[in-house]
């Protein structure tokens, strides 16, 4: 576990279903069945949990390291995925998480 | 948008004054020991000092940042001229000095608590208050625990496991104290839990006992001949009216408030939602999820029970406040009790049968025409239910967030006889799915987006007779308002908005009379007491949060990477308050 959320150099994890559109289908079931919705919202937009569709991550943003937050937790309250769902499992929902579009204009919200 | 007060004429007469200032206290210790202020939970303080004439020179006198971000929930205790604060998640208690310049800490206490509890919360972090007794200040920490602290010195005295934070169970609410008894529920009506009341020994934190809000008689404590209530027949009925095995995951939390009559020795509170909200998971009454039980607090025994939302369809929570007065109610005088729910109606129950007075909308309603009062249940618009197999439903009102946040408690002057609630105004679509459990993980199966109700504005602070369930007069808010009230022997009512001010209205006429920015959106609940200088204080937390449902996220700045874009249906919320959580106390 890094508290800093940068992954340790030899630790680059390969996304085995990086781009493969029938495993972003296949992520977004799982997202919803395995109740990280419930969390994450609707889209993964973030509800209690922190939105996965912004383009920031609190753990490091590549696939490695989402994949790392799924399989083993995150100490807020993220349970751990590993022995619930499969490897191959995982790693589809981050490939579903990675091809959401990001929003224009995050950084700023305007009213006048 | 400035708020503005509306007089409802047609009830303008029963403004005269009426028996139940009959009631009204004969002293006042001036402190607040209870979260509910008395065991009648009517959080009616007979200081006077402070009244309509004057509190428009009401100032801030002192702050207290408390170093955490969460919804600010609950309230504040005064007891021997010091004052107990509760924060959210990490749950640390504060003890400030009344009696010197500055009221400097005697001690904070900081217990250790399990992280992963913030993500088996709900909604958010919070903590709804704490409970003086016997020299102990007694809480719940958010992962499970009840905790007693020596009230003079700060040293932890018990700490005692109630909950199971690995099936989705954790412990915002603020305990009640009963003789030697104290009394705790868990939260976890989104992760399929089995909810429950328990009783702990004051003196040793020791489990005395532990009564199921649902399951078999033996779980549940209803004894043929001990439990009548008063519109339902029958063994085993939060047994029966749930399809197999279902009520083993059926939710049914209690998070909210606890009263207690001593003179019928009844302790009464409300139930939460069934899990999950997709209702074909769960046919049936399921009972007693949304009810209000009364329970022998002595072994727990189920004396009667009602349910206000059977096989409710719409997360309607029963967990808001009952409070106890002495009515007179169709030429009679009862002892009832007055619950605000999430379904919006306002219930006017007999507390010693159970049986439903007066049951009228106090927000809109459209899930429910009226509440049969020959059969206690409510008339349903069938084209309102929801379900998997439904599809989208849409137009129901009020949403989820209820007419009325259950957080948001209420208050009652036996002056005016007049009940002061904060509501809601929002409508929702609701689609629900198909939902498996997965302890620990969230077990909800519904989408549920938010509209504004009609007129546009979101929220109002309401005052209510509860004899005949009439809105008296109202202040509309631009946004919902999920603060608690107080009222005072002064007739002035204080609340607090979601965009962040404090405000006084005359309790009598709705009339605004102050405000001040506190610097958060208020979800906490104002207290008053008299300070070691004998004058009048109010107290109040600053600090939105307490439901990330309701609130976009775009009121948070604590973390670089969860930014979020505002709510559709409230989308400039953020341009007036963010997060933070401060204690304010005001005097004239």
């Amino acid at each position: 576990m890094v508290a800093g959320g940068v992954a340790p150099v030899g630790a680059i994890l390969a996304n085995p279903f990086a781009d493969d559109r029938a495993s972003v289908a296949e992520g977004e079931r799982t997202f919803v069945a395995m109740n990280c919705d419930g969390c994450h919202g609707g889209g993964a937009a973030g509800w209690v949990g922190p939105s996965l569709v912004d383009g920031r991550w609190r753990y490091g943003g590549t696939d490695g390291a989402v994949f790392h937050s799924v399989f083993y937790g995150r100490a807020r309250g993220m349970p751990a995925y590993g022995g619930v769902l499969s490897t191959d499992a995982i790693w589809k929902i981050v490939t579903y998480l990675r091809a959401q579009p990001l929003p224009a204009g995050v950084p700023t919200e305007r009213w006048q | 948008m400035p708020s503005r007060s509306r007089l409802v004429p047609a009830v303008l007469l029963m403004l005269a004054p009426n028996r139940a200032a009959a009631q009204t206290p004969a002293r006042d210790d001036g402190q607040w020991t209870m979260p509910g202020k008395d065991y009648a939970a009517t959080r009616y303080s007979a200081l006077g000092a402070i009244t309509s004439a004057n509190v428009a020179r009401l100032r801030p006198v002192w702050t207290f940042s408390t170093g955490v971000l969460g919804g600010h929930e609950g309230q504040p205790l005064v007891v021997n001229n010091t004052m107990y604060v509760v924060t959210p998640y990490p749950n640390v208690l504060y003890a400030f000095d009344l009696t010197k310049d500055g009221y400097p800490l005697k001690w904070k206490y900081r217990p250790d608590v399990n992280p992963s509890a913030v993500g088996s919360a709900c909604c958010d972090a919070v903590n709804r208050g704490a409970v003086f007794a016997d020299g102990k200040i007694v809480y719940n920490l958010l992962d499970g625990h009840t905790v007693a602290v020596d009230a003079a010195t700060g040293a932890e005295l018990w700490k005692t496991q109630i909950a199971d934070l690995g099936q989705g169970e954790t412990t915002p609410m603020a305990p009640l104290v009963v003789k030697n008894l104290v009394f705790v529920g868990p939260s976890g009506g989104e992760f399929g839990i089995h909810g429950w009341l328990k009783a702990l020994d004051l003196n040793t934190g020791r489990v005395v006992w532990t009564a199921y809000n649902e399951g078999p008689d033996s779980e549940v404590r209803a004894t043929p001949g001990t439990f009548k209530p008063f519109y339902d027949r029958g063994t085993d009925l939060g047994l029966s009216s749930w399809p197999g095995d279902a009520w083993k995951r059926a939710g049914v939390p209690v998070w909210g408030w606890l009263s207690y009559d001593p003179q019928l020795d009844l302790l009464y509170f409300g139930t939460g939602n069934a899990s999950p909200y997709n209702p074909e998971q769960r046919a049936g009454d399921n009972k007693w999820a949304s009810s209000v039980l009364a329970r022998r607090p002595a072994d727990g025994s189920l004396i009667w029970a009602y349910q206000f939302t059977p096989h409710e369809n719409w997360d309607y929570d029963a967990n808001a406040e009952m409070i106890l007065v002495d009515l007179d109610v169709g030429g009679r005088s009862r002892k009832v009790l007055v619950h605000f729910d999430k379904n919006g109606f306002a219930y006017t129950i007999d507390r010693v049968t159970g049986e439903v007075l007066v049951a009228q909308p106090f927000a809109p309603v459209t899930w429910a025409k009226g509440v049969d009062l020959a059969t206690g249940r409510p008339v349903l618009d069938s084209t309102k239910l929801t379900g998997a197999s439904r599809g989208n439903i849409t137009g129901i009102c009020p949403s989820l967030e209820g007419g009325k946040s259950p957080v948001s408690a209420g208050s009652y002057s036996p002056r005016t006889g007049l009940f002061y609630v904060s509501t809601n105004n929002l409508c929702m679509d609701f689609h629900a799915a198909q939902v498996t459990r997965i302890a620990g993980t969230p077990y909800i199966g519904a989408a549920t987006p938010y509209k504004p109700g009609p007129g546009g504005h979101m929220g109002a602070f309401i005052a209510w007779d509860a004899r005949t369930g009439r809105t008296v007069w109202e202040i509309r808010e631009r946004y919902p308002v999920w603060s608690g009230s107080v009222t005072t022997a002064g007739d002035v009512v204080f609340y607090g908005t979601l965009d962040g001010w404090f405000k006084a209205a005359d309790a009598r006429t709705g009339k605004p009379l102050w405000k001040f920015k506190v610097g958060s959106g208020v979800v906490g609940c104002p207290i008053t007491y008299r300070g070691p200088d004998g004058k009048q204080y109010v107290a109040v937390y600053a600090g939105i949060g307490g439901d990330w449902f309701l609130l976009s996220g775009d009121v948070r700045s604590d973390d670089p990477a969860d930014v979020r874009a505002p709510a559709d249906f409230m989308p400039d919320i953020a341009r007036h308050t963010s997060q933070g959580g401060i204690v304010w106390i005001f005097a004239l």
